[in-house]
């Protein structure tokens, strides 16, 4: 028969996504080690096939395998983190009606290529990971993951002496690139650098539980500049810290109020399009009753 | 309302976010445990249209009949769970209708007919209850259910078989008229006992060995 569940709690929503063979689901592992004894977690795969590393989490035994749930993409791991988020989205509330309350879901993306980000439609915060054996010029590279994913991973540390990378230019690089967000150089052995990485966790997680937690769209591009000398990323409208345009406001510096007409106004003929799809429509706060998902709603 | 093309046009856009590209249509359960080839795809497109499409046309076009007539869907969820004996389709097929579900709410918030199904409905009740919702008349309904179906295989042979991409088109132009026999077959349909009630071994077989199966691509 079809299912009836009651309506579970929402859960804080993290992403993890970055490169194959970056240690996405190694860093998942090392995250259910170290919080499953205070918070309670569920972990959802997404991979090329099936559950390869679903597999690999359960076998870790670092969480009741019940809680680790591997969602197919039909070979598309792009698109099922951010095109289509319907089976991740699914897999995520029946984790949380399941096992409820979860304080933490971790999603973790199937290993794509550096354009790869979730729709904050599926995640509330994300982070990207980058390792030092993929070669110490990624980082400067760019790509929207590594400039405004929530957070930054450079992974695996500790190979920085066997391939010869400079692991504090790779991070002045990222930080760079990252116009102040932060990251965390970790290496599973540097205790001081995991204690890094789950003080980020719980932070965030902290910001979320005041509901004053909006998501970012690191957004499928490249931040570019304007003709005024203003460079901003068209993920970033809510993201006031650094100083990137908040949208809100540039709109009324230009005195735009088309929401589709911003690159015409500016000369600008991005084929990529100007627009994104997550962030124009909210011009009137988080509030919008069709995106439940974007704010923090403990009791749906 | 919308031109009843556009709407068919929109719901059969392979682009539609309900977590339809989860979804080989059987073709990987055919590949894996059948050993279905390239050359077989046409006569598999024919052979699901004649048995489990034509379940799901049928179940599509009675939910839409009773759901513009505000009766209850329980009978057909029914009718199609009686009519789909493998339990891996019927959950591959009601973790879409959880999809269409979802972004329905989305474009109809607040909507009865909606709020009354299951949390898992059957896809095809759900793609009933859309077509009653956005004016979708029952031809088309099933045009929908036709086209969705060879157009998933068409996609996902790309994914597991060696081919190339406009071959697939051709598949789906050559489905054609077996889609409009099916048109021909079902949409005058009005209660459940009319669905029809045809079989597909194989298929159920190998849907149940690929819910099985680790290292696969697609759900079903």
């Amino acid at each position: 028969m079809p299912e009836q569940k009651p309506v579970a709690h929402r859960s804080f929503r993290l992403g993890v996504a970055g490169p194959v063979g970056t240690g996405k689901s190694s860093l998942i592992a090392l995250l259910c080690r170290e919080l499953s004894g205070t918070l309670r977690l569920g972990v959802i795969t997404n991979d090329i096939y099936t559950d390869e590393d679903a597999r690999f989490l359960r076998s870790a035994g670092v969480l009741d395998p019940e809680r680790i749930r591997a969602v197919e993409t039909g070979a598309c791991p792009h698109t099922a983190i951010r095109d289509d988020i319907t089976a991740n989205l699914l897999a995520v509330e029946d984790l949380e009606a399941d096992f409820d309350p979860l304080d933490v879901v971790l999603v973790e993306s199937g290993g794509d290529n550096l354009t790869a980000t979730f729709s904050p439609a599926l995640v509330d915060a994300q982070l990207f990971v980058l390792d030092v054996a993929g070669g110490g010029d990624v980082a400067r590279k760019g790509g929207p993951g590594i400039a405004r994913a929530d957070l930054l991973v450079l992974n695996k540390t500790d190979l920085a002496p066997h391939v010869g990378v400079d692991v504090p230019r790779m991070i002045a690089d990222a930080g760079e690139a990252r116009g102040g967000r932060p990251v965390v150089a970790l290496s599973r052995l540097d205790r001081a650098s995991v204690e890094e990485l789950t003080a980020w966790l719980r932070a965030t997680l902290a910001e979320f539980r005041t509901g004053r937690h909006v998501p970012q769209d690191p957004g499928p591009m490249a931040p570019h500049s304007h003709a005024d000398g203003m460079t901003h990323a068209h993920g970033d409208e809510q993201d006031d810290e650094h100083g990137h345009g908040d949208e809100r406001g540039h709109h009324d510096e230009h005195g735009h109020h088309d929401e589709h007409g911003h690159h015409d106004e500016h000369g600008h003929h991005d084929e990529h399009g100007h627009h994104d799809e997550h962030g124009h429509h909210d011009e009137h706060g988080h509030g919008d009753e069709h995106a439940p998902l974007l704010t923090s709603h403990p009791s749906s | 309302m919308a031109s009843p093309d556009l709407v068919l046009a929109l719901l059969a856009d392979a682009r539609l976010p309900v977590g339809a590209h989860t979804q080989s249509a059987g073709l990987e359960p055919a590949v894996v445990h059948g050993g279905l080839t390239v050359a077989d795809v046409p006569a598999f497109l024919r052979g699901r249209i004649a048995t489990v499409v034509a379940v799901d046309a049928g179940t599509a076009v009675v939910a839409r009949h009773l759901s513009l007539a505000g009766a209850d869907l329980t009978a057909v969820e029914e009718a199609w769970a009686a009519r789909t004996p493998s339990q891996a389709l019927r959950q591959a097929s009601r973790t879409l209708g959880r999809g269409y579900l979802r972004l329905a709410q989305r474009l109809w918030p607040g909507e009865a007919r909606l709020a009354a199904l299951t949390r898992t409905p059957a896809r095809p009740v759900v793609l009933g209850v859309v077509a009653a919702l956005a004016g979708l008349d029952a031809a088309r309904l099933v045009r929908l259910c036709g086209h969705e179906d060879v157009a998933t295989v068409g996609a996902a042979v790309l994914k597991l078989l060696p081919g190339d991409p406009a071959d697939t088109v051709a598949w789906t132009l050559a489905a054609h008229p077996a889609i409009e026999a099916l048109v021909a077959r079902t949409a005058a349909l009005t209660s459940p006992q009319e669905i029809p009630a045809t079989a597909a071994p194989l298929v159920e077989l190998q849907s149940l060995q690929h819910a099985r199966t680790p290292r696969r691509l697609f759900h079903a």
